[in-house]
């Protein structure tokens, strides 16, 4: 019940910031706060010697004959990314400071955290749809309403993509259900119960494979169009960049779960019946995104642009764990799919540091180009260290949480995989140089005198900015924290 | 002894009787008034007693006058919804009568008494008179009004709705001469006279539901007429023509289920992508949204798609639940978004004339934003979980690429449903709008409906008993 507890709380903070005029920004940093304390609480509470499976179950029936119940149940899984989405919420909102949004932002921001909750926690299908189609009104409202140059094109372009990639769940789903209701004739919307690898096998894909192939298809596209995976992305860029800063934190760190999440809780307990051709084609598609992204990103001057591409190869990383994770068994398995999650994790929060830190830089300087911007450590020396601290984590740096879970995909591919790896570490060499590269041109060297003094970001900015980074490197030196309860849900999935 | 006033015969048709009455009573009065609040009052008056002398009399499933009249939960559900659009439309017509409100009204009843009817005939002929009702009713509210506009949609209505006539009458003495009957359950027909029958009835019917290609005179019509009889025409005649399609279709050619499946599958692949398309490069709003209810009839005679494709018992009840539930959903989402083209004080009305409104007023912005939403499927608005119906009975019915053909449709309607939502939080200060209670009452009251109509599917198990009031045989 604790849970839903602060899913209304939520609920309640999202109307409560669309109502309340005065200050809007201290009353939902301190909401968003306060969510991301209980989340903390909540997960230290019952994950505390996690044995696998569920914790929170709770079910309400609200229609039997169509099997339609509000079912709630948290995985490590889910608790690792519910923590991640309090996370980025919270920064993305605190640092929406530096510029005047009114309350219908905040409203809207603190709606699309709830849709994430609401997705997270949903073991119905029904639900888990509905919050899944619903967290992408509140989005494109703040890109269309509050975004830049090309707003509402960049908006329409990222609804029309995901609602594309969402109508092939809503048939997957609905295909599941309906072999279910036909075999046992118990009509249920319940995901624990339709995602059996065992029933698939008897009903479906031995009679009537075509239905299997429907199925997965489904499944698959609408996830690769949210991770974004290519060739489904080219709604990506546009999003990112004509989306104000504090969405564009939301979008690389938030958003960005669900495709992972759909991956990890809805394909892989149905692993067994996906057959090794198609998951050999996730993970050509996975090193084909790390590599191709990573290479138009070296070729971005603006850096938010290019952050975005960084950001999408880096979930290549996560298509590639779960076909390896299919591919193989036992240990290898568990390493491959255990990286793709914490890569979801560490993806998100990284994310998050490296664009609230190249928000500050562009709030302050006025530009995001590599090409204007030069020598910043001059005159925002803090600030800077933390962007210097976002692009190492985000390179993979040892030490630090990106390094983890690149290293146990790494190293999982390579006994499944073997040499064809080499494509993954080109690709991670890529990621590497134009990383460096970035920071040389923008931190380093003399300062570009044009841009006049500037100041470093505020107090509380880096009080907010060093509590990300502790977390970064704590999950970089003590993965533990995470990893360990994510290997125990995901050898009971196996 | 027998008396007249309680034979059931007579009962039954106690809502019609009366709201004739009022009709032709209000036509008296209009030499003592013309004051068009009275007459507003009156008709939402005589339409709400006459839900209640529906909802009283005896349901269940009895047929009347030699099978002709079959008296059923589930006629009584579309009898109730059609009234509920009308006094849903009610509301707002009186403001935009110039002059004689009594006749507007009258004929406004009239058309309601030929909607139940036609609700709880199971005759061709009975079918035919109700339909011609509706019809000839709504040829003289599309004229209301002064305008050269006016009068060239009411005519192009008027011209293109007699051919239909012509098809109807041509296609019932097919039937007769197949079945021997006018009555839509009879015994086994020829097979050469019934297909003709078939085809004609389909023209004629299928033409008020505007499928293709009997579509264009719905795009001029709605955009000519004065926004409630447009938001009327396409909600409350538009879910009885639905209505009478389920009913002659399924039950009259219950023998000829394949043919009924082609046909209808062709048209509604055809309708709905034709509907978008169209309305993808439209920018007249008023244009736009009937674009979009031609795209919305392909998806609802998806259900006879669904019943004449399949045998299974849950693929029948899940797509007559979700026929149920979309025109129910339907009426508000459609008809409160063709009543908030009112806001724009305008003649013509372009979607970018939209600009600014978000601004002005965010409550209208954000319940047409709903309708939208709705109309297009995204959850959690009732819009979606027509769909989801809608698209279960598809899927089990295995009918899988339908299913496939239908969700690209409506990803595709996704794009012009959502330009009127960016448009509307564009920042500009030029336009002038209309936001006077009598626009934003009737808009937001749709907006909390499609929001609140969600939680009907929880009534699934209440709704779905009823669906064999449809009278299909065996089922």
């Amino acid at each position: 019940m604790f849970i839903i507890a602060i899913f209304l709380l939520l609920l309640l903070f999202a109307i409560l910031s669309f109502a309340i005029k005065e200050s809007s920004w201290k009353i939902a940093t301190l909401e968003s706060l306060l969510i991301l304390i209980l989340t903390m609480v909540y997960g230290i509470l019952r994950f505390t010697g996690y044995n696998g499976g569920f914790v929170s179950s709770y079910s309400y029936a609200i229609d039997t004959s169509i099997g339609i119940s509000f079912t709630v149940g948290v995985s490590a899984l889910s608790m690792a990314l519910l923590f991640l989405s309090a996370v980025i919420m919270f920064i993305a909102i605190f640092v929406s400071g530096r510029e005047k949004f009114d309350r219908s932002f905040y409203g809207l921001m603190l709606t699309t955290e709830l849709g994430l909750y609401g997705l997270l926690i949903s073991r119905n299908f029904l639900f888990f749809y509905v919050f899944w189609e619903a967290i992408i009104i509140p989005v494109f409202m703040l890109i269309s309403i509050y975004g830049g140059a090309g707003k509402e094109k960049a908006a329409l372009k990222f609804f029309v993509y995901t609602q594309i990639g969402s109508v092939f769940l809503l048939l997957s789903i609905l295909t599941l259900f309906s072999f279910y209701g036909t075999a046992n004739h118990v009509f249920t919307l319940n995901m624990s119960k339709l995602l059996d690898s065992s029933f698939i096998i008897k009903y479906i894909s031995g009679p009537q494979p075509f239905w299997t192939d429907f199925l997965l298809f489904g499944f698959f596209f609408s996830f690769l169009v949210k991770m974004p995976s290519f060739p489904l992305h080219s709604w990506l860029p546009d999003a990112y960049t004509s989306a104000p800063y504090p969405v564009s934190i939301v979008l690389a760190g938030a958003i960005s779960l669900m495709g992972g999440y759909g991956f990890f809780a809805v394909l892989l307990p149905i692993a067994p019946v996906i057959g090794s051709g198609i998951a050999w084609a996730i993970i050509i598609l996975g090193i084909f995104s790390l590599v191709y992204f990573a290479l138009v990103a070296m070729f971005q001057t603006d850096m938010k642009r290019m952050m975005a591409y960084a950001s999408a190869a880096s979930m290549g990383f996560i298509s590639i764990s779960l076909g390896i994770g299919i591919l193989s068994t036992g240990y290898i398995a568990y390493l491959a799919v255990s990286g793709g999650i914490f890569q979801i994790l560490a993806h998100g929060l990284i994310m998050g540091l490296v664009f609230s830190s190249l928000y500050i830089i562009r709030n302050t300087s006025g530009s995001q180009s590599n090409l204007t911007l030069s020598g910043l450590f001059r005159e925002m020396p803090i600030i800077s260290t933390f962007f210097l601290a976002g692009i190492m984590a985000s390179l993979g740096l040892p030490g630090l949480a990106g390094f983890i879970a690149e290293a146990s995909i790494v190293l999982a591919s390579y006994q499944v995989i073997g040499y064809i790896i080499f494509f993954i570490i080109f690709g991670m060499i890529i990621t590497a140089s134009y990383h460096v590269w970035t920071v040389q041109k923008s931190l380093n060297g003399p300062y570009n005198e044009n841009l006049g003094k500037l100041k470093d970001g505020t107090g509380m900015e880096i009080a907010v900015l060093s509590f990300l980074f502790i977390i970064i490197l704590i999950l970089g030196i003590y993965p533990s924290l995470f990893y360990h309860m994510i290997l125990v849900y995901v050898k009971g999935v196996f | 002894m027998n008396n007249i006033f309680i034979n059931p015969q007579l009962t039954a048709m106690y809502p019609e009787i009366f709201l004739g009455i009022v009709a032709f009573a209000m036509l008296l009065m209009g030499k003592r008034t013309h004051n068009w609040k009275i007459y507003t009052s009156i008709s939402i008056i005589a339409l709400l007693i006459s839900m209640v002398l529906l909802i009283r009399f005896d349901s269940s499933y009895v047929s009347y006058y030699g099978g002709a009249f079959l008296i059923s939960n589930f006629g009584l559900y579309f009898a109730l919804i059609m009234i509920v659009s009308s006094l849903y439309v009610a509301f707002s017509a009186g403001t935009t009568l110039k002059d004689n409100p009594e006749v507007f009204f009258a004929t406004f009843l009239f058309v309601n008494v030929a909607m139940i009817i036609a609700a709880f005939s199971m005759n061709l002929i009975f079918i035919f008179i109700a339909f011609e009702g509706v019809s000839v009713g709504t040829y003289i509210l599309s004229a209301y009004g002064k305008t050269r506009r006016n009068l060239e949609a009411s005519a192009k209505y008027f011209f293109t709705g007699i051919i239909a006539t012509g098809f109807i009458v041509l296609g019932s003495s097919y039937y007769y001469m197949a079945t021997g009957t006018f009555n839509l359950i009879s015994g086994v027909p020829e097979k050469g006279p019934m297909l003709i029958a078939l085809i004609l009835l389909f023209v004629g019917f299928g033409f008020k539901l505007a499928l293709v290609p009997m579509q264009q005179w719905a795009v001029d019509a709605y955009d000519g007429t004065s926004n409630p009889v447009s938001a009327y025409l396409s909600s409350g005649t538009k879910v009885l023509a639905f209505f009478i399609l389920l009913r002659v279709f399924l039950v009259g050619f219950s023998h000829f289920y394949t043919d009924v499946f082609y046909l209808f599958v062709i048209v509604s692949i055809i309708t709905m992508t034709y509907g978008n398309f169209a309305a993808l490069s439209e920018n007249n709003l008023k244009r736009m949204l009937a674009y979009s209810s031609i795209a919305q009839a392909g998806y609802l005679i998806l259900v006879i798609a669904v019943v004449s494709g399949s045998s299974s018992t849950f693929a029948f009840t899940v797509a007559i639940f979700a026929a149920m539930y979309y025109s129910l959903v339907y009426i508000f989402m459609k008809g409160g978004s063709f009543l908030s083209v009112s806001a724009v004080r305008k003649d013509k009305v372009e979607v970018n004339d939209l600009e600014g409104i978000g601004i002005k007023s965010p409550l209208f912005a954000v319940s047409l934003s709903i309708l939208m939403l709705s109309l297009a499927g995204i959850p959690p608005t009732a819009g979606f979980f027509a769909k989801y119906y809608l698209f279960l009975s598809l899927i089990s019915g295995n009918l899988w690429w339908l299913a496939v053909i239908g969700i690209l449709n409506s990803a595709i309607s996704v794009f012009y449903y959502l330009r009127v939502i960016t448009v509307m939080f564009r920042k500009n200060d030029s336009n002038e709008f209309n936001l006077s209670s009598p626009v934003m009452l009737p808009l937001v009251l749709a907006a909390i409906l499609t929001i609140g109509l969600s939680f009907v599917i929880f009534y699934y198990p209440q709704l779905s008993s009823i669906v064999y009031g449809l009278g299909v045989m065996g089922r």
